[in-house]
């Protein structure tokens, strides 16, 4: 199979994803109606779905590491952000997931504990791992960045302790994704030996030269690069929110 | 005080024996931060003067080809002791002699938040600086490059002890920046005057505010590499000797995730001195303060990201060089606002064109220069035509002199009338001015084309190829007027005491609170500190009709300092022990023959490791007691702290003797190597944490455990605890429990 065979064709349609997006559709205008910010909605949707019916989800199903990093960043990081900023401002939770200390540990968890091999091999190769694998990053995403998005400023965390929240996460991750850049060993070992059952393998490894290695190589800088440049992102973004806090209305006389 | 009384004094102060000695004590054992700054900054100026000599010695040799003035090893020592000179004893004491002097005055303290941390991170610095140079005289000085590449730098290759005197030089010197950066932070933190809120903070406090972050994120990390070439050297370890199974790449990974940062911590500060004087002579506020706030965090943030491209030569792969481009070519970004920023802030303004502003004028087309042939670097293509070439020895030299020297030598007529209450002269700073632009230019411009030309850096000599010899001569040329301009700054700042202008408090109308205070300013700074609602206090009480728009709330929170200083020590732990646990785990990752993790007793380790574990819960115990004054049981809960901590050390102990006895040593091979080197200096830890307990035993026996100040310290004492054993934590699921799970 060619390159541009595989990308016009790698498309999955999994029924089950289509179905939970509906529903999560459904739910959504149901429970906000207009009060909701249908556009980072939608986004986040469009991302959920793109990482699993897209050719990336295919690379991730057994064929490269570095597609599934990119997966498990896009789950952890990007939807439950942007579903985050969709919620109404109204909208709150009370629950002991949202003190900070927890949301560090979902956060910086949800990288370091599917990275286990044995974790790691197991959501490669069963659905059903896979499933919970999927719902349990969506989850610690949504808690991570809970102390940064939440919908109501005084249930977020202040801009400079979200700033040391964020690079320690940061720094958390970025350890990892340096373990994996420099292991000379298979942190997933499935990946290194793909069952073809596309027939893209000589492509991959021939065509596009990632070889089992480079592949690894690959998925720990992206783990360490582009994740750290989203938190590099939201710190900023924890700078604008402490500079255009409101300014009180007094003169100096 | 005025300057017609410090000149007085000052006159008395070198006639008079008695007075002479008062001056002397006064000086050698001040704890004051103006008078920490001024020995800073001296001892930068001094060592300026040595390391320019080097660099005089090498343009010399450079000057025309086949060149025998100096021979290739005293070349090769002088470009060494050259390149570390100006970095460690030259920009960093300097800068920090600013810092020392103007931060605490900026944010109205009294004082660094701990003045003794503050003299002995002082006193690191000409202690370092001699430990640097006694290495002539103790059989040979390095010659392996500011950067001592391995193997290069191991004992094999370079026998002398030149390398270790480097080595334990740099090793001081971080200590002593680190304690600086601690001490910054804490200052910044807990000892704001009222109204100073942290969104408030003048651009320059700001910098190095968060400048300090940095360096606490990487000092530990080349603290680390020092270690493990010392361990190399002196204790037969071989970390960075490939024949024993070390990795020479990995010392340049470690020795650049801290250079790179290392770049960003000389350039910040300079950062800040400009964005102080580039308002103050176009006489408008900084244009979008936030986003020269906003954009050093994400400096911050980006340069621990970017250490790969100074290693596209090595041979990282294709996938590793990618990411490290375009992190690279990012971080100039940031950097762009910053010079967009000042120029913003320069149009439209009623430029006043004194020297500091000059000097800033030459900053911003130097940096712009530097920072231009730096992105290009950033694409590994043309750095690996460039990078050992004289194009890259003309790049990193406008970023240091064309940048940083360009901002301090600004910075000295701007800020030393507030330290002597005497004004340096206009003229003599005019020939000060343009001798360093047409000599910095005339050195540094012809180097970008000699290295297109392809002359190599770090050779001693050259032949006679058309066109190098007259550009090497014209760069040496250069060189003398610089020397020149120096001489005349020199004289400048020299006679500026005896017969300068006297400045008074603000000399140049500026609107930071540095200048709400007497030239030089009183022991305790402030008699009263001016009403601070906006980022200019000065000019609001200058412009009462039309003060600065309020910025924020007034409520200044400020925690302990007790509390800040240690969880900034601490913060910068972390680096050291993640730098030393990802080495063990590097060479973890590729096993030799002989002794190996499998080998280690786990269940012993285990016992004593609950000990350890126990002996934070006690100390939490003791802590409880203290707070509910009581004593005995305060005691007795410390007392038990430390036998737990002394058995988990006689533990270890154990389990080392029992490790030689089988033959295992640190140099057995490359597990023995790192297992020794990551517990030892945990053990190390725990070890200093049991002194300072024992401390706290006697002062609390001897009944000071009632004030205030204890608590803090005692509390601060115990993060310290803490933190050991989570480390701890780290170390026995990396050493002890992964091999189980083979």
């Amino acid at each position: 199979m060619t390159t541009y065979q595989f990308f016009t064709t790698a498309w999955t349609r999994n029924s089950v994803v289509l179905a939970l997006s509906t529903l999560a559709c459904i739910g959504y205008f149901l429970t906000f109606g207009k009060r909701g910010r249908p556009l980072y909605f939608a986004a986040a949707l469009a991302v959920f779905l793109l990482s699993f019916i897209s050719p990336v989800n295919a690379l991730a199903n057994g064929y490269l590491f570095s597609a599934h990093m990119v997966q498990h960043i896009l789950l952890v990081l990007v939807v439950p952000a942007l579903f985050l900023l969709s919620l109404p401002q109204s909208f709150s939770v009370r629950s002991p997931l949202t003190h900070p200390l927890i949301g560090w540990i979902a956060g910086v968890g949800a990288m370091w504990l599917w990275h286990a091999p044995a974790l790691c091999n197991a959501a490669a190769t069963s659905r059903i791992v896979s499933a919970i694998q999927t719902t349990s990053l969506l989850l610690m995403g949504s808690v991570f960045w809970w102390q940064v998005l939440a919908p109501r400023e005084e249930q977020r965390l202040s801009p400079p302790a979200g700033i040391v929240y964020l690079f320690t996460a940061c720094t958390a991750c970025s350890v990892l994704g340096i373990i994996l850049t420099f292991a000379p060993v298979s942190i997933c070992p499935v990946y290194q030996h793909p069952v073809d059952r596309l027939g893209i393998l000589s492509t991959i490894r021939g065509d596009w030269g990632l070889t089992s290695d480079r592949d690894q190589q690959i998925g720990g800088l992206l783990m360490w690069v582009p994740m750290c440049a989203i938190y590099a992102a939201a710190i900023l973004a924890q700078m604008a929110r402490w500079h255009s806090s409101p300014q009180p209305e007094q003169s100096n006389a | 005080m005025n300057g017609t009384t410090t000149i007085a004094e000052f006159r008395d102060a070198v006639l008079d024996p008695a007075k002479r000695r008062h001056y002397q004590l006064a000086w050698l054992s001040t704890v004051d931060h103006k008078r920490i700054g001024v020995l800073y900054m001296l001892t930068g100026l001094f060592f300026f003067i040595v390391g320019g000599v080097e660099a005089l010695f090498i343009r010399l040799q450079l000057a025309v080809p086949n060149n025998h003035f100096l021979d290739p090893d005293t070349f090769n020592k002088l470009f060494t002791l050259h390149g570390t000179t100006m970095i460690f004893l030259v920009a960093m004491p300097l800068l920090f002699g600013f810092v020392n002097y103007v931060l605490p005055l900026q944010i109205g303290a009294r004082d660094m938040a701990f003045p003794r941390l503050n003299a002995f991170g002082y006193w690191c610095q000409p202690m370092g600086g001699i430990l640097l140079h006694f290495s002539i005289l103790a059989g040979g000085a390095p010659a392996v490059g500011w950067f001592s590449y391995a193997p290069l730098s191991e004992t094999p290759y370079s026998s002398t002890p030149g390398i270790d005197y480097w080595a334990v030089a740099l090793f001081v010197l971080g200590l002593g920046t680190i304690s600086f950066a601690v001490n910054t932070i804490a200052t910044v933190i807990s000892c704001r005057g009222p109204g100073m809120t942290m969104r408030r903070l003048p651009l320059f406090t700001w910098m190095n505010f968060v400048n300090s972050f940095l360096i606490l994120i990487a000092l530990p990390v080349l603290n680390a590499g020092l270690a493990m070439i010392l361990i190399d050297r002196q204790l037969e370890g071989h970390f960075f000797l490939p024949f024993r199974g070390g990795s020479a790449v990995l010392w340049q990974h470690i020795f650049w995730a801290f250079g790179h940062p290392e770049v960003y911590i000389v350039v910040l500060p300079a950062f800040g001195m400009v964005s102080e004087m580039i308002p103050v002579f176009s006489r408008k506020p900084i244009f979008g303060y936030e986003f020269v706030a906003a954009s050093t965090v994400a400096i911050v943030v980006l340069s621990s990201l970017v250490w790969g491209h100074h290693m596209f030569t090595v041979g990282m792969g294709r996938a590793m060089d990618l990411f490290f481009i375009i992190t690279s070519m990012l971080i100039a970004i940031p950097t762009g606002v910053k010079v967009l920023n000042w120029s913003a802030t320069m149009f439209g303004g009623r430029i006043r064109f004194d020297v500091p502003m000059l000097f800033c004028i030459a900053f911003l087309i130097q940096f712009t220069l530097a920072g231009l042939t730096g992105v290009s670097h950033a694409s590994a293509a043309l750095d690996w035509q460039t990078k050992n070439s004289y194009f890259l020895v003309a790049h990193f030299h406008f970023v240091f002199v064309g940048a940083i020297v360009f901002a301090m030598l600004g910075a000295l007529p701007y800020w030393v009338p507030k330290m002597s209450g005497r004004m340096m002269s206009d003229s003599l700073g005019r020939w000060t001015f343009w001798l360093w632009v047409i000599g910095f230019n005339m050195t540094f411009i012809i180097q970008h084309v000699l290295g297109l030309y392809g002359m190599p850096r770090r050779i001693f000599t050259y032949p006679d190829i058309p066109g190098w010899g007259w550009m090497n001569m014209v760069s040496t040329i250069g060189v003398f007027f610089m020397s020149a301009g120096s001489l005349v700054l020199v004289w400048n700042i020299a006679q500026s005491f005896f017969r300068g202008r006297v400045a008074g408090d603000n000399p140049w109308n500026a609107w930071t609170l540095e200048w709400a205070t007497t030239s030089p300013p009183p022991h305790e700074n402030f008699v009263a500190l001016p009403p601070i609602h906006s980022r200019r206090p000065l000019w609001d009480v200058a412009n009462p009709d039309r003060p600065d728009p309020v910025v924020g709330d007034d409520q200044v929170v400020l925690p302990d300092h007790n509390k800040t200083g240690i969880l900034a020590f601490l913060f910068s732990e972390v680096g050291f022990f993640g730098t030393l646990i990802l080495a063990y785990l590097y060479f973890y990752a590729h096993p030799q023959a002989g002794p190996g993790p499998k080998g280690l007793d786990v269940p012993r380790t285990l016992i004593f490791s609950v000990c350890l574990f126990t002996s934070s819960f006690t100390f939490w115990r003791s802590e409880v007691a203290l707070t509910k004054q009581r004593r005995g049981s305060m005691l007795g809960w410390l007392a038990l702290t430390i036998l737990l901590g002394g058995i988990f050390l006689g533990g270890q102990a154990n389990e080392y003797w029992k490790l030689f006895q089988s033959g295992v040593d640190l140099s057995t091979n490359m597990f023995s190597t790192s297992f020794f080197t990551l517990t030892g200096f945990h053990g190390l830890h725990v070890f200093m944490g049991l002194i300072v307990l024992l401390i706290f035993l006697w002062l609390a026996w001897e009944g000071d455990s009632a004030s205030a100040k204890f608590g803090s310290a005692f509390k601060s004492v115990g993060y310290y605890w803490h933190f050991v054993d989570v480390v701890w934590v780290f170390v026995l699921v990396t050493v002890y429990i992964l091999p189980l799970m083979r």
